[in-house]
């Protein structure tokens, strides 16, 4: 079920997106922050629910939080002449990146306990 | 219990649609950018290029002011010109008519010489009657409508013909033309006894004048170079 409404979803927005007018250049810089921190919060959530402490409430927040802060951040940036999204993309692909190992190590070791179990 | 599933269900999905959207929105961006080759620049670097451009265009618009404000001097400069010249141009027509290198035509005087059976005409008598008419302030003088200018000679070749004009041989009657003041000319010729017409007249050859309000001189039809005379530098 919940499958099923990501890959719908994940189509639809597709389709909508290459129909979508383009954004000006100098705000797809603050569009590829905000991208970058939900896709974060995305592998958080995978992360999450296969710790069993899956919260939609957290997740919802922290997809929408995480970006519309990032984009503040990188304004904020622009404003004081700080690169500060080049901070918030350390945070979210480190972040990312623990995810990642942590969603791995989980499979890997699911694989492991199978074929212990078959042998 | 599936109540709730249904709803994260719907936000994830939604999430997934608004992450999908944005994301292939900025992948559409960065395509279409991508040409220009703007997008490998950061922004201070553009700022250099655009402050660079900026000087540019500065420097060449002061190079377009300087050039236009050459443009406009050599335009005076042109009209100067084109005044002198035109000065010029005038001054080469008066010394022309003066000299007798164009068609001139103005009121004036008509001197027929003819030959009778008693008296021929002699290239003295021309030569005279030239010499009193330009006492009389003509201004151009033409035999037979051979103009008369200052290097013209007329000759008497043999007691027997007259040529003017080193090689034209020219016959009775003599017509001669001058343009001037019909006034002056007149009287001048005409003085009692001792003018022109009645001198002659009196000697038995056939003179008649008349006065025109517009006589036509043809221009002098030779060349007129010289040879030997150059003109004196100013010092």
């Amino acid at each position: 079920m919940v499958f099923i409404a990501i890959i719908v979803g994940c189509m639809l927005g597709a389709i909508i997106g290459i129909y979508a007018p383009i954004v000006p250049y100098t705000y797809s810089g603050y569009l590829a922050i905000a991208i970058i921190a939900a896709l974060d919060s995305v592998f958080g959530g995978i992360a999450a629910t296969l710790k069993k402490n899956f919260d939609l409430k957290i997740f919802v927040s922290g997809f929408f939080g995480n970006a519309i802060l990032s984009i503040l951040l990188t304004f904020l940036g622009q404003k004081l002449n700080v690169d500060i999204y080049l901070a918030a993309i350390v945070v979210f692909v480190g972040r990312m990146f623990n995810n990642l190992a942590m969603i791995r190590r989980y499979y890997i070791e699911k694989l492991a306990t199978r074929k212990a179990k078959k042998e | 219990m599936k109540k709730n599933k249904i709803i994260m269900t719907i936000i994830v999905g939604l999430m997934c649609l608004v992450l999908f959207t944005v994301m292939f929105m900025q992948f559409k961006t960065i395509e279409e950018t991508d040409i220009t080759a703007i997008e490998n620049m950061r922004e201070s670097e553009l700022r250099t290029a655009i402050s660079e451009w900026k000087t540019k265009y500065e420097e060449t618009n002061t190079k377009l002011e300087e050039t236009q404000k050459s443009i406009n001097e050599y335009k005076s400069k042109l009209d100067k010109n084109e005044e002198a010249s035109e000065l010029v141009d005038q001054e080469l027509q008066e010394s022309n008519m003066l000299l007798g290198k164009t068609d001139v035509y103005g009121e004036g005087v008509v001197v027929t010489l003819s030959d009778n059976e008693q008296q021929k005409i002699k290239a003295s008598d021309l030569i005279v009657l030239i010499n009193e008419l330009k006492y009389g302030g003509a201004e151009a003088i033409s035999i037979n409508d051979i103009r008369i200018t200052n290097d013209t000679e007329i000759a008497f070749i043999d007691n027997s013909y007259i040529i003017i004009g080193s090689e034209q041989r020219i016959s009775s009657p003599y017509v001669v033309k001058a343009i001037g003041n019909i006034t002056y000319l007149s009287s001048v010729l005409s003085l009692k006894d001792s003018g022109f017409i009645d001198k002659y007249t009196s000697s038995g050859k056939t003179v008649s004048f008349e006065t025109r309000k517009r006589i036509d001189i043809l221009k002098y039809s030779g060349d007129m170079s010289t040879k030997y005379i150059n003109i004196e530098e100013e010092k």
